[in-house]
């Protein structure tokens, strides 16, 4: 049987993210989306007329705040907050890491 | 199709009214979510009452799944048939779990009365890479369950296998798309997409920060102090690295462009850090030479200790 074959691709190859396409990665409703924004916990690139548009790194943090929403049942403002500390965890793990990985093991 | 007792799973008596039923999630959530629990089976857990939740916080699902009456959990049943008409067609339920039938309820079959076209649902799954899978880029296999609708309507889960190519230089945590490999659209919905979370082992040798990567370079004391060329192992192959005279430990090697390398974009570094490491065990000649070598040298490694030093500072 033949197996199709599909690329994975980078998060970080795909070019602006256009606000429909962020309520439909997120799964939260417009209003939800509206007031992370309102929060600062999601920062649009391009502000246009109409509609806002966002980068690739928008897309995690959607995901992840989809997620959340559904698990912890979270309303908008504790949701703003907990994507901020996510955000701040995530900060601390790398500098972490870069750390750890500098430092000699004891041999 | 297997009977979930959702009010049991939340720890809720059936007559619970819909803010008991939030208190009581958001109780279990804060236990056993994933992200923060250190029970045994949270996951598992979490997941189960989580579909609970999704089912009984919405009044039109509850009263649905009220509806198809009382079993033991676990025990075989069979939902009215005029659920067939009502929520998948005339079909059979063999092939879909009772959350399948419950997501069903949101008007995304096609058939069902008031159906408007709707996007495929967007899937995850976690993906193990060894580090040198990771480097170099990889193939790997995955076995998906996709739920699908037919023409009737018919709700079922269809196994599908495909083979996924993974570019070079992905790093831990990383997250990866396959466009319209999630669930299948409807009505001209569009499919959604997969996502992939990547997970990249750790490696015995080499840790990863960014794109760079650092290996601990261990040298005796005389190869430190006289400088050395040594076999250096690296993810693209092992190269020769010369170590300069009177290098310190903690120093930092740096082999530019040997790092984690992607497409259309700078490779990182890779730094070996200099480690001093001395015998355990030295015989008696070594123990005569190091001696010897005590008495001739001048060097003074703790300088700073002495007071004339202390007072400069």
């Amino acid at each position: 049987m033949n197996i199709e074959t599909c690329e994975a691709l980078r998060i970080d190859e795909r070019g602006a993210i256009e606000w429909t396409q962020l309520i439909e990665i997120s799964g939260l409703s417009e209003g939800e989306l509206r007031e992370l924004v309102d929060d600062g916990a999601l920062v649009p690139v391009a502000i246009g007329a109409s509609s806002w548009s966002f980068d690739a790194h928008a897309l995690p943090l959607a995901r992840a705040a989809g997620r959340l929403r559904r698990e912890l049942d979270l309303d908008a403002h504790a949701l703003a907050v907990v994507l901020r500390f996510v955000a701040r965890i995530e900060e601390l793990e790398a500098e972490l890491r870069a750390l750890r990985a500098g430092v000699a093991r004891e041999p | 199709m297997k009977y979930k007792d959702y009010y049991a799973i939340l720890g809720v008596d059936r007559g619970a009214n819909a803010e008991d039923i939030k208190k009581a999630y958001r109780k279990l959530a804060r236990k056993y979510h994933p992200d923060v629990s250190k029970e045994p089976n949270a996951e598992e857990k979490f997941k189960e009452m989580a579909e609970a939740y999704e089912t009984l916080k919405d009044p039109e699902k509850r009263a649905a799944y009220d509806q198809l009456g009382r079993y033991v959990a676990g025990q075989e049943f069979q939902p009215p048939p005029e659920w067939g008409e009502h929520f998948a067609g005339a079909g059979s339920f063999e092939d879909i779990d009772l959350a399948d039938l419950f997501a069903g309820l949101t008007g995304r079959r096609p058939g069902a009365r008031g159906a408007a076209f709707t996007s495929g649902r967007n899937y995850e799954a976690a993906v193990r890479l060894t580090f040198d899978q990771a480097f170099h880029g990889t193939e790997i296999e995955l076995e998906l369950s996709v739920l699908e609708f037919d023409d009737k309507g018919n709700a079922r889960r269809v196994p599908h296998r495909i083979k996924v190519r993974i570019p070079k230089g992905v790093t831990d945590g990383e997250q990866m798309r396959i466009p319209g490999k999630g669930g299948k659209g409807v009505e001209g919905g569009r499919d959604g997409d997969l996502y992939l979370d990547i997970v990249v082992e750790p490696h015995p040798l080499y840790r990863v920060s960014g794109r760079d990567i650092y290996i601990d370079l261990p040298l005796a004391p005389w190869e430190a102090v006289l400088g050395t060329s040594v076999h250096l192992p690296t993810p693209a192959g092992a190269v020769s690295l010369k170590v300069p005279a009177g290098t310190r430990a903690g120093q930092q090697l740096r082999l530019a462009g040997r790092g984690v390398s992607r497409p259309n974009a700078p490779a990182g570094n890779l730094y070996a850090i200099v480690q001093i490491v001395v015998p355990s065990v030295v015989d008696e000649r070594e123990r005569a030479l190091y001696r010897q070598l005590a008495e001739a040298s001048t060097f003074n490694p703790r300088a700073q200790f002495e007071p004339e030093a202390a007072h400069e500072h």
